[in-house]
């Protein structure tokens, strides 16, 4: 069960400073200032980005604006990922305020999800809870809450209320003890490199044999080529939120402690830097 | 059989008191889930079929990931009163709540074939893929839609396509049952019938099948109830020539 605290509160109070600016294509009226945000890693990029929106607004006439997107270095950044893995894969080893392009036309149709109001941030936050729900206790912690426990679990978030959230969402982190753990890990494997948004498979924390199963022994069966072989140069970063854990830490704390408030460990691959 | 299992999706049930409720029961029976591997194997023996048939199924290797998905493409033509995309593909425009005796007076017509009404037909590309998804260990449907000139449907526009039967009751609660997602494999927006009523309709099927000991083809019995929903039909002849994987 989740008891260490600290822990907890640095991933929950997690922020990138970031610098908004208005992508050179859209029509202004006068010329936009970039604008600066603290950007809570656990949260999604288009929950807490409204003063950003309102701001570009001021210079821009009404019909010329259509749904807001942000970009990275022409990559559209999908605002159902936790902003902070989108940081981790897109942005780990470049200098600070991360640069972030706005955009209000020519929405990128084929790559993001529309996102027309929060309710649609809740619905997809709260059907990756009940995934990971689905995974850790086959979905009996979640259908066991009543509608005002999710909604608890939701309003946490949008307000960044910690302890709102986690009076909650400390259920969801219980297991029976003698079972050592969840049924299965909830996470998800990023990478850049690939086509494919992540990979995600079924993982037990606990071997067969009753013993805990590593961060190591994750990427060992998903991710080999992340595992470095002695003598050789490393040639791929493990982050999860923006620090690269220790291969021998136990998958179930790690799951306990640095999952998102989605109940996921969102774990980004990168190219370790040359240098 | 595997029509009589629609009844749960559209008729009265516990929704409105339990609307988050992720699966129907207390603790779910094994006999509703589906392994990985026989995924593969009953959408195999569906595919065979499909081959006989020529109704387009086929399988979509993820060659790095060693997964992969069924998908079909059909275009259906759909009534147009007005170029307007809005109205494109509005089988109905306007409250469906009020309309309700219209509606149901018009069902018996829809049924005899929503394109026989078209004055002038509209064709829409729908893309339809039957995912595994292992966390629930069920198959999900999504799909896509389109105009032949590649214009996205909108989500709302999507809605107004579904079969006025299905959307009337499944408008009451829209996030919980037709929601834009990410294609888990591909990467890109889909829409998403979600899985979390699945149970709800399987269990009965498969519990009526066991007593009645038939062999069931998991994929065959699910597409037929969750397919009509979006447009998808399952010709009848799957369930007789296609049984569950030895």
């Amino acid at each position: 069960m989740a008891d260490d605290k600290d822990v907890l509160r640095d991933v929950w109070f997690g922020r990138i400073p970031a610098c908004f600016t208005l992508s050179p294509d859209e029509i202004t009226e006068r010329e936009a200032e970039p604008y600066y945000l603290l950007l809570p890693r656990v949260s999604y990029l288009t929950l807490v980005t409204d003063k950003v929106k309102k701001h570009f607004l001021k210079v821009m006439k009404a019909e010329d604006v259509e749904e807001i997107w942000f970009e990275y270095e022409g990559s559209p950044l999908k605002w159902h990922f936790p902003t902070g893995m989108l940081f981790d894969l897109h942005a780990s080893n470049t200098a600070l305020p991360w640069n972030i392009t706005v955009h209000f036309k020519n929405f990128p149709e084929h790559e993001l999800l529309h996102c027309a109001s929060n309710s649609v941030i809740e619905a997809h936050f709260m059907s990756c809870i009940k995934e990971a729900d689905a995974l850790k206790h086959k979905s009996q912690v979640i259908n066991d809450m009543q509608k005002k426990d999710h909604k608890q679990l939701w309003m946490g978030l949008q307000n960044d209320k910690f302890d709102q959230f986690w009076a909650m969402n400390r259920k969801l982190m219980e297991y029976p003890t003698e079972e050592g753990g969840f049924r299965y890990i909830p996470f998800r494997i990023y990478q850049t490199m690939s086509e494919r948004p992540f990979i995600q498979k079924l993982f037990r924390p606990v071997s067969p044999e009753g013993n805990q199963l590593t961060l190591g022994d994750l990427l060992k069966e998903l991710f080999p080529a992340a595992i470095c072989v002695e003598d050789e140069p490393k040639r791929y970063q493990v982050i999860i939120h923006g620090i690269e854990p220790l291969l021998e830490t136990p998958i179930q704390w790690l799951s306990e402690h640095l999952s998102h408030p989605d109940n996921f460990l969102h774990i980004s691959i990168i190219p370790a830097p040359s240098d | 059989m595997a029509t009589a299992g629609a009844g749960p999706l559209i008729g009265p049930g516990a929704r409105k008191e339990r609307p988050f409720r992720w699966m129907a029961g207390e603790r779910p029976s094994a006999s509703c889930y589906l392994d990985e591997r026989t995924f593969r194997l009953c959408c195999q023996l569906f595919l065979q079929h499909s081959v006989t048939i020529q109704d387009g199924w086929s399988w979509e290797e993820i060659k790095v990931a060693d997964e992969g998905f069924m998908r079909k493409t059909v275009l259906i033509p759909v009534r147009s009163d007005t170029s307007h995309h809005q109205d494109v593909c509005s089988v109905h425009t306007g409250n469906t709540e009020s309309l309700t005796e219209e509606l149901q007076a018009d069902v018996e017509d829809e049924a005899a074939g929503v394109q026989s009404v078209c004055e002038s037909p509209v064709v829409l590309r729908y893309e339809y893929h039957v995912v595994y998804s292992s966390s629930y260990q069920i198959p999900v449907l999504y799909f896509r839609v389109s105009t032949l000139d590649g214009r996205s449907l909108s989500l709302e526009e999507v809605w107004s396509n579904v079969h006025p039967n299905y959307r009337q009751r499944l408008r009451q609660e829209p996030w919980d049952t037709l929601t834009q997602q990410e294609h888990p494999l591909l990467g890109q927006p889909f829409f998403m019938l979600h899985p979390c009523r699945t149970e709800e309709f399987m269990k009965p099927a498969l519990d009526l099948a066991q007593t009645q000991h038939k062999r069931l083809n998991y994929i065959v019995t699910w597409l037929s109830v969750v397919g009509p929903v979006v447009g998808l039909d399952v010709p009848l002849s799957y369930i007789t020539a296609v049984s569950a994987p030895d």
